[in-house]
Parts: structure tokens; sequence; C-alpha cells
């Protein structure tokens, strides 16, 4: 009983001082005159209108072996990682016509005409290993780029699918801060074994474009 | 000849008419970011990149106008009209109107160990026939990441596509040389080659175990090496164990 009435004696004692202590530390802390009124800085990256990605279109011939030099078509997005490298992806459509053995013996075409269609895509690297200056009429120049590049990709071509290497290179010139006119020379390079055996086909396409940044 | 796909020819009208319509000078007025030079100077150079002639240096106390960016290079105009192009690194060491450093996320290592985003190509072998595709990563963590890759191969017999999804673990985010494990899981589909006697296509499960090494290389790019060993659950008694050996390049953002 007795160490009961200690241990309560012994808390209102406690309570007493910390509150003793509480008010004299708060009238020794100084008169708040004046709010401070920091504002919170809002660190956000500069709106800077960012430019590396670039899409079009191109047009224009791709040589079959085997077969005819036909329209190719399609479309290109590339993304500029660093002022040498890029990242780039084509889609492309053409057709094969006749081969010359069909034209010659002039009997049943070899393959249907649905089998004919030419479609391909390619993923790759470029490098722009030459950029330089157009100057048109001697006030105004123009960021070109002559780039090389290397990829691989598929064809469907002939009821299958082909692996396909491809390697170029290709002429960019910026018409003004976003639209660029790009010609591309490339070949694709791939092994067809629809006439019997194995063989390395080379399949040389030239093409006009033009592609925005944004 | 044949007849171009009249979706062709519309993105491309509707690409020049963008093109044509959108005024540049438009651009420059919303909204641009500001900066203040405090170093000594800073080089404006013709074009975007370190060949090009460096045409006028713009001194301290100059404020300019942030206009665009491309890769590490960021169009700039004075107020007096005058526009060049200056590196992303002498930018970072400007001021903003307040006084402060320039927030500016340049293409640093710094930045790497940072990254959210990574998208990269992958050029290999899966199973001893040629395999590419692409991949697209977000990281969650420092450590941890999502990825989803688009693959296809060609066989002798027959040739495939696999859309996975992973989960990827990189020990080591802060390491130049970081070496990462992963799991997956997908669908496959294989498609016998056509000069053989038709059999049907086939759509499988597969998952996937692996592990690689992510190499920096500088600025935004980096390469990329894997190793994968995929379960294909087909139809047939077995299922088809594969081995990948893969390499890449990839790009952050």
């Amino acid at each position: 009983m007795e160490n009961r009435y200690q241990r309560v004696l012994l808390t209102l004692l406690c309570c007493a001082t910390l509150s003793v202590q509480a008010q004299e530390d708060a009238a020794q802390s100084p008169l708040e005159v004046v709010r401070p009124q920091v504002e919170r800085r809002d660190v956000r990256p500069a709106a800077i209108d960012r430019q590396d990605f670039e899409v079009g279109t191109f047009a224009g011939l791709l040589s079959i072996a085997d077969f005819d030099a036909d329209l190719v078509y399609g479309l290109r997005g590339a993304w500029h990682v660093t002022e040498d490298f890029f990242l780039e992806a084509s889609y492309g459509l053409s057709q094969g016509d006749q081969t010359s053995f069909e034209k010659l013996s002039g009997g049943a075409p070899l393959f249907e005409d649905a089998d004919r269609d030419y479609t391909y895509y390619d993923l790759g690297v470029g490098w722009n290993v030459l950029p330089g200056e157009i100057f048109l009429f001697g006030s105004r120049a123009l960021k070109s780029d002559l780039y090389l590049l290397l990829g691989a990709g598929s064809t469907d071509f002939l009821d299958d699918n082909w692996f396909t290497v491809n390697a170029g290179a290709g002429y960019r010139l910026l018409l003004n801060d976003w639209l660029a006119w790009r010609l591309d020379v490339r070949d694709h390079i791939f092994d067809r074994d629809t006439f019997g055996e194995d063989e390395t086909t080379h399949n040389i396409e030239v093409s006009m474009g033009l592609t925005v940044f944004f | 000849m044949l007849s171009a796909p009249p979706i062709l020819w519309v993105l491309a009208g509707a690409l020049l008419l963008a093109a044509l319509a959108a005024p540049g000078a438009a651009l420059a007025d919303a909204g641009v970011a500001r900066a203040r030079v405090v170093d000594a100077y800073i080089e404006m150079r013709t074009q975007p990149g370190r060949g090009y002639p460096v045409f006028y240096v713009a001194e301290r106390g100059e404020e300019i106008e942030l206009l665009r960016q491309r890769t590490s290079w960021i169009q700039v105009r004075n107020r007096r009209g005058i526009q060049g192009w200056v590196h992303e690194d002498d930018i970072a060491r400007t001021v903003d109107a307040s006084g402060e450093p320039l927030a500016l996320a340049t293409a640093s290592f710094e930045a790497y160990t940072q990254r959210n985003w990574e998208f990269g190509l992958l050029l290999g072998d899966y199973g001893d026939t040629d395999t590419l595709g692409g991949y697209l990563g977000w990281h969650f963590t420092r450590n941890l990441s999502v990825e989803v890759a688009a693959m296809e191969n060609f066989g002798d017999t027959s040739d495939g596509r696999m859309l996975t999804g992973s989960i990827v673990h990189q020990l080591y985010p802060r390491a130049r040389y970081s070496p990462f494990f992963t799991v997956g899981w997908g669908v496959r589909e294989t498609n016998p080659r056509s000069t053989l006697v038709s059999t049907e296509d086939r759509t499988d499960n597969v998952a996937s175990v692996g592990a690689g090494l992510r190499i920096h290389l500088y600025e935004r790019l980096f390469l990329r090496l894997q190793y994968k060993h995929y379960a294909v659950m087909t139809d047939r008694d077995d299922d088809e164990e594969v081995d990948e050996w893969k390499i890449g390049i990839s790009a952050f953002y």
C-alpha cells in the first residue's frame, strides 16, 4: 500500500516539474514578429521542346533479285539518341513482277500474284558519319548529314519470311528546323531457297523521303 | 506497278500539310524557357554538332531563350535575335530568372542511373536460328523494371514470332557494367516454312529465365548482352527447351 502512495506521489511530482519546465521554455522563446515566408522552390526541368524523333514516308525503286525493279514505298522513323547515332525502323511495300524466265517461256506463271507482294521491316542503327552544311543562295545555311546504316529485319516475299540484313548509306538535308529531305540507298541481303537451293540475294533500294522532326 | 494503298498517300499528304501549316514562330513565343549566362561566355554554333563553327559568344549576364533541343544541343536566341546552338552542358551552367542553376536533365551517366524508360534493338541466336526484335522497359525502382519484347526468328524448317513480358532485376544500378537477372512469360507463334509439307501454324505459351549485362557506352547509349532459356509449352508430350543469346543496342529516356 505504502509503495503505491509513493508511486502516485512521485508521478505527480514528475508531471509538475515537467509542466513548469515547459512553461519556462515557452517564456524563453522569442516572440514571432514576422512569420518567415519561404517559398519552396519548385525544381522542374526547364521546359524545352525536345525534337529527337523523326518520322516520315519514302518512295523509290527496289530492284528485287531475279525480278524487275519496282516501286517501293513505306514509312520510316528514327530516334536520334546522340548527335552521332540514331536508331531507325522502316516498313516498306513493293511487288515482284514476272521473272525473266516467266516472260521468255510464256508459260504459266510460277507464283501467284498474292505471293509476289514484297513487304519488309528493318531495325537498325545509323551513324551520322559526315555532318555538314549546305549553303543556299549564299545567305542560308542548311544542316546536312551523310550517314551509314546497318540493320536487320524481315522480308515477306514468295510466301515466306526471310531474315534480312540491311546495309546502306543516306543523305539528310534539313530544309528548316523540323522538316528534312532524305535520299537513301540500301541493300537488303537475304538467303532465299525458293528456286531449290539456298542463294544469297541482293535487293537494292533507292528512295527519297520527307521526314518531320518532333 | 502496284497501286499504292491510299492510306499511305493520305499519311504523306497529312505530313506535308502539317509541316507547311505549323508556324515555326508560334512555337518560339509560347512559354519559352529563359536562362542567363553566368560563365565568362558560352559558345553558339551554327548547327547542332560539335564540328560546326562557333559564330557568336554570349557573354556573362546575357539573357537567352531556349527554343528547342535536339540530342545534346539546345537552340538559343539572345535579345538581339541571334540564334545558334549551345551544348547542354553549357546550358546546365546557366541560371534561371530567380538566379538558381537551371534544372536541366543532361544525358550523363548520372541520368543513365536514374533512367525511367529504355528502348533497344536486339539481334542474336534463338536455338540455332537468326532472331531479331525490339524491347521497351520501364523502371519502377532503381533495381526493378518491367519489359515488353517482340521478337521474330527465322529457321530452316519454321519461323516464329514471340511477344513476352519480363521482370528484370539489376543488382548494381550505379555500375557501368551492370548485370541483371530476368524471368518472363509470353506467347509464341510458329509457322512452318512453305517449302515443306504444310503443317498447321501453332501458338504456344512460353516461360523464360535469363541473365545479362548492360554496359553504358556514352550519353544515352548502352549495350546489352543477354542469355535466356525458354520453355515452349507445346501440345506434344515434351516441351521445347530453347537457348537464346542476344546482343543489343539500347538507349534510355
